[in-house]
C-alpha cells in the first residue's frame, strides 16, 4: 500500500553505518581543545533516533542537519566549521524515548568542552532529566518540540536549573498554551460540552492533559473522566467501552504515539463517532504508518508552533529539505532548522563581540537572541520559552494524493487555536 | 448504554484478552510442568510469532485493513498463516531448547532460568533491529461484520478468537490425556528418572513440550495481531508477565489452571478497569500473585506438585 521495504541486508547495513558514524563523531568530539585551532565548534543533537518516535525525530533531524549543511557551504558561522555530535536518547527497553539515556547523554555532551550548544530534546520527559544537567554544566540547549511548561517555570527553578540562569530555550511554545488553546478550540468551535481525557503516563502527556482539564473546568466544559494509560500495554478497549458507556462529545488524549497508535486504532472500533484530539504527539508520521487508515481519520492534533509548510514564503526551503532528503518535512522539521540557526547566529554574535567562543559565552547570546527566521522574529523570555504563542489546530484527512503517511499531506491545517 | 450492555461488553473484551493469556500461560506451565523451568524466552517467541504470521499474511498480498476477503479464500488464508506461524514459532521453541537450555539441563541453580532470560532479549532485539521499533500496521483480511447484544457489540473477530482459542486447547487436551506421547509426557512430569527406565525417551519429550508450547505462543501471535490489528517488538512483556500470573495462578504445571487462570486475569483487567482505573489493572493483577504465592503456591485450583501435568 505505501513505502518500499529496504530489504534486510541494506537495512542491517544502515544500522551499522549510522552506529559507526555516531562512534566516530563522538571520538572526534572527545579529542582536546588543540583540534579547535582547526576552527571546528561541536553542536550536541539529542532525539530519540530509534524507537516508537523514530520518524518524527528524524524529520527534526535532517532539519538541523540542513541547517548544518547549508551554513558550513557558505562557509561555516565567522570561521568556524560546525559539526555535530548526534545521539539517541530512544532505548530498546523503553521501545522510545528514555529520560534516563537522555540523562547520560546530557552528561556526555556536558564533559566533551568542544559542545557550545546543543539541539534537544524532542521529548519533554528527556528534557527534565537533562535540564539540571545542562544548568550544571552551564551549556544551552534549544529544543524543537518539547513542550512541558514545568521544565522552564521558575517555580521550579530549584529542580530544573539549579544554577538560575536558562538553559532550556525553545523555538516551539509550550503545553500551558497548548492543551488550553485546544479545549478552547474543542469548545468554541467544535461546541463540545463533555470530554473523557486520557494520557500516556509520560512527562508531556500529563502535563498536556492535566492543562487542557484544567481549562475545561473554566470553560464549563464537563470532564466525565480522566486515566492513564501504559504505553507498552496493547489493549486499550476496557477503557474505551467505559468511555464508550459514558458517551462524552469527546475524547483528548495527552501523549505519544506509542500508546497513541494503539489507541487510534481501538478508538476506531469502540468509539468511531466521537470526537477525537490530542497535542503534537498526535501529529506524527508515526502515527499515520502505525495506526493506518481508516483507523486515523478525523483525529485533530495541535503543533506548538505556527503552521508554516503551506506558507508561499516558505516554499524554497521545502523544495530544498525535499531535494535533500527524498521527503516531505513536518512543521518539527522548521522548528529544528530553526533551533540551529540560532544557535549559530549566537555563535557568530559572540565572536564579533570578541569573546571567547565556549559554552558559556554563547548561552548568554542564544538568551539575547532576536532572529528573523521562517517562523517569524524568534526571542525568549528569561525562563528560556518562545515569545510567540501560536497553536495551530489540524485534523487528520485522507489524501489519496499522497502517500498516507505523510504529514504534510495527511493532516489538514485547520487554523489557530484561540487563545481565550 | 446501560450498566448491564457495559458489563456484557467488558466481559467480552475480557473473555478475549483472557484467550489470549491462557494460550500463552499454557506454554509457560508445560514447560515448567515438565522441567520445573520459567521459560521467559516465551514471552518473545510468542511476539516473533506475531511478526511470522504478519509476514506470512503480507507474502499473500494482504497490506493493512483494507483487503478484505470472504468465505474459503480467508479460511485459507488464515489457516494457512495459523498453520506455518505455528511450526515456524514450534520450530524456535525447539531451537533455543536444543542450543540454549539442554546443555543446562544439569547445572543447578538458576542458571538455565537465566538463559532464558538472555534467549529472550536476544529475540526482542533481532526484531528491533531488523524491523524497527514503529508499531506495525498489521494485515486483517477479515470483514467487519459485528452482532448487536443490546448495547454491546460481538465482533466476529472476538468470536474467532475465543474458537481458535478454545479448538487449540481442546485439541491439547485430547493429546495430553488420550495419547501415548502424552501419557509419556506426563509420566516424564511426575518422574522423570522413572520415566526414562520405563523407556520413554525424555529428551524428546522434553522438545515436544517446548514445541507445543512455543506453537501455541505462535498461535496466541496471530491472533494477537488479528485482534488489535497492529504488531511492536514490545507487546511480549507485559502480555507474557499477565500470562505467567495466569499460570502461577491456576498453579504452575496445571493445564486447566492455566486456561482458567487466563481467562480470570483477562477478566479482572477488563472489570477492574471499568470500576477503578485501567492505571491500577497491573497493580491488581500483581497483587493478586504475590497473594497467591503467598498464600496457595499451588495456585487457587489447588493441585499437588506430583499431579503436574
Amino acid at each position: 500500500m505505501r513505502t518500499k521495504k529496504t530489504p534486510l541486508l541494506s537495512r542491517l547495513l544502515g544500522v551499522a553505518l549510522s552506529l559507526s558514524l555516531v562512534v566516530t563523531l563522538v571520538t572526534l568530539g572527545g579529542l582536546p581543545k588543540g583540534q579547535a585551532a582547526a576552527k571546528v565548534l561541536y553542536v550536541g543533537v539529542n532525539l530519540p533516533l530509534t524507537g516508537a518516535d523514530a520518524e518524527d525525530a528524524e524529520l527534526i533531524k535532517d532539519g538541523v542537519v540542513l541547517a548544518t549543511e547549508e551554513t558550513n557551504a557558505k562557509g561555516g558561522v565567522a570561521g568556524y566549521k560546525i559539526e555535530l555530535i548526534v545521539l539517541d536518547d530512544a532505548t530498546a527497553t523503553a521501545g522510545q524515548y528514555d529520560p534516563v539515556q537522555a540523562a547520560t547523554n546530557a552528561k556526555k555532551l556536558v564533559a566533551n568542552v568542544g559542545v557550545v550548544a546543543i539541539v534537544g530534546p524532542q521529548m519533554s520527559g528527556s528534557g527534565k532529566a537533562m535540564s539540571p544537567i545542562l544548568s550544571e554544566g552551564d551549556l544551552a540547549t534549544v529544543t524543537p518540540s518539547s513542550t512541558n511548561p514545568d521544565i522552564t517555570d521558575p517555580k521550579f527553578k530549584d529542580k530544573f536549573r539549579p544554577k538560575g540562569k536558562a538553559v532550556y530555550f525553545r523555538t516551539v511554545t509550550t503545553d500551558a498554551f497548548q492543551g488550553p488553546n485546544m479545549t478552547n478550540f474543542f469548545a468554541e468551535k467544535l461546541k463540545v460540552k463533555s470530554v473523557y481525557v486520557l494520557d500516556d503516563s509520560g512527562t508531556y502527556g500529563v502535563g498536556i492533559a492535566d492543562s487542557f482539564q484544567k481549562r475545561a473546568g473554566e470553560k464549563a466544559i464537563k470532564v466525565l473522566g480522566r486515566d492513564q494509560l501504559n504505553p507498552k500495554e496493547a489493549d486499550y478497549t476496557t477503557v474505551l467501552t467505559k468511555i464508550k458507556g459514558l458517551n462524552p462529545d469527546a475524547l483528548y488524549y495527552g501523549g505519544v504515539d506509542q500508546a497513541g497508535a494503539k489507541l487510534a486504532k481501538q478508538a476506531y472500533d469502540v468509539i468511531p463517532k466521537m470526537i477525537k484530539g490530542g497535542g503534537d504527539g498526535m501529529y506524527s508520521a508515526n502515527l499515520l504508518k502505525g495506526a493506518g487508515f481508516p483507523a486515523v481519520e478525523g483525529w485533530y492534533a495541535t503543533i506548538a508552533s505556527p503552521h508554516l509548510l503551506d506558507d508561499p514564503e516558505v516554499q524554497p526551503w521545502v523544495k530544498r529539505f525535499a531535494k535533500r532528503w527524498g521527503k516531505q518535512p513536518g512543521d518539527y522539521s522548521i522548528t529544528g532548522y530553526n533551533a540551529a540557526l540560532v544557535i549559530f547566529d549566537a555563535i557568530s554574535r559572540v565572536v564579533k563581540s570578541g569573546k571567547p567562543v565556549d559554552r558559556h559565552s554563547v548561552r548568554d547570546a542564544i538568551q539575547a537572541t532576536k532572529l528573523k527566521t521562517m517562523q517569524g522574529v524568534v526571542s525568549f523570555d528569561a525562563n528560556g520559552d518562545l515569545a510567540s504563542r501560536v497553536i495551530s489546530v489540524f485534523q487528520i484527512k485522507r489524501n489519496p494524493k499522497f502517500p498516507d503517511d505523510d504529514i504534510l499531506h495527511q493532516y489538514k491545517y485547520i487554523g489557530v487555536a484561540p487563545q481565550q | 448504554m446501560t450498566l448491564r450492555d457495559i458489563l456484557v461488553q467488558q466481559i467480552i473484551n475480557g473473555l478475549s484478552l483472557g484467550a489470549m493469556y491462557s494460550l500463552l500461560a499454557l506454554g509457560f506451565t508445560m514447560v515448567y510442568g515438565i522441567i520445573e523451568l520459567i521459560n521467559f524466552a516465551h514471552f518473545n517467541v510468542f511476539m516473533v510469532g506475531s511478526f511470522i504470521a504478519m509476514w506470512v499474511l503480507q507474502s499473500l498480498g494482504l497490506v493493512g485493513q483494507s483487503r478484505v476477503l470472504l468465505g474459503l479464500p480467508l479460511v485459507g488464508a488464515l489457516s494457512l498463516a495459523l498453520a506455518s506461524t505455528m511450526l515456524l514459532s514450534g520450530g524456535i521453541g525447539v531451537l533455543i531448547e536444543r542450543t540454549a537450555l539442554r546443555p543446562m539441563r544439569n547445572v543447578p541453580g538458576t542458571a538455565s532460568m537465566i538463559t532464558t532470560i538472555g534467549v529472550s532479549y536476544i529475540l526482542f532485539n533481532i526484531i528491533l533491529l531488523t524491523v524497527g521499533a514503529a508499531s506495525q500496521n498489521y494485515p486483517n483480511p477479515m470483514p467487519r461484520i459485528s452482532w448487536d447484544l443490546g448495547g454491546a457489540v460481538l465482533r466476529l473477530r472476538e468470536v474467532l478468537l475465543w474458537s481458535v482459542s478454545l479448538v487449540l486447547m481442546g485439541l491439547l487436551q485430547v493429546f495430553v490425556r488420550r495419547t501415548k506421547m502424552g501419557k509419556a509426557m506426563r509420566a516424564t512430569a511426575q518422574d522423570q528418572e522413572a520415566a526414562r527406565m520405563m523407556g520413554v525417551e525424555v529428551d524428546q519429550i522434553i522438545m515436544l513440550t517446548f514445541f507445543i508450547g512455543s506453537a501455541l505462543a505462535g498461535a496466541a501471535g496471530l491472533i494477537f495481531g488479528l485482534y488489535y490489528n497492529f504488531t511492536s517488538f514490545i507487546i511480549g512483556y507485559t502480555a507474557g508477565l499477565r500470562a505467567f500470573t495466569a499460570a502461577v495462578l491456576g498453579g504452575i504445571g496445571n493445564i486447566m489452571g492455566a486456561m482458567l487462570g487466563g481467562v480470570i486475569i483477562g477478566l479482572i483487567e477488563s472489570l477492574g478497569g471499568q470500576f477503578l482505573a485501567v492505571r491500577w489493572t497491573d497493580v491488581i493483577i500483581f497483587s493478586i500473585l504475590i497473594l497467591v504465592l503467598v498464600f496457595r503456591p499451588t495456585g487457587i485450583f489447588g493441585m499437588s506438585a506430583h499431579q503436574k501435568s
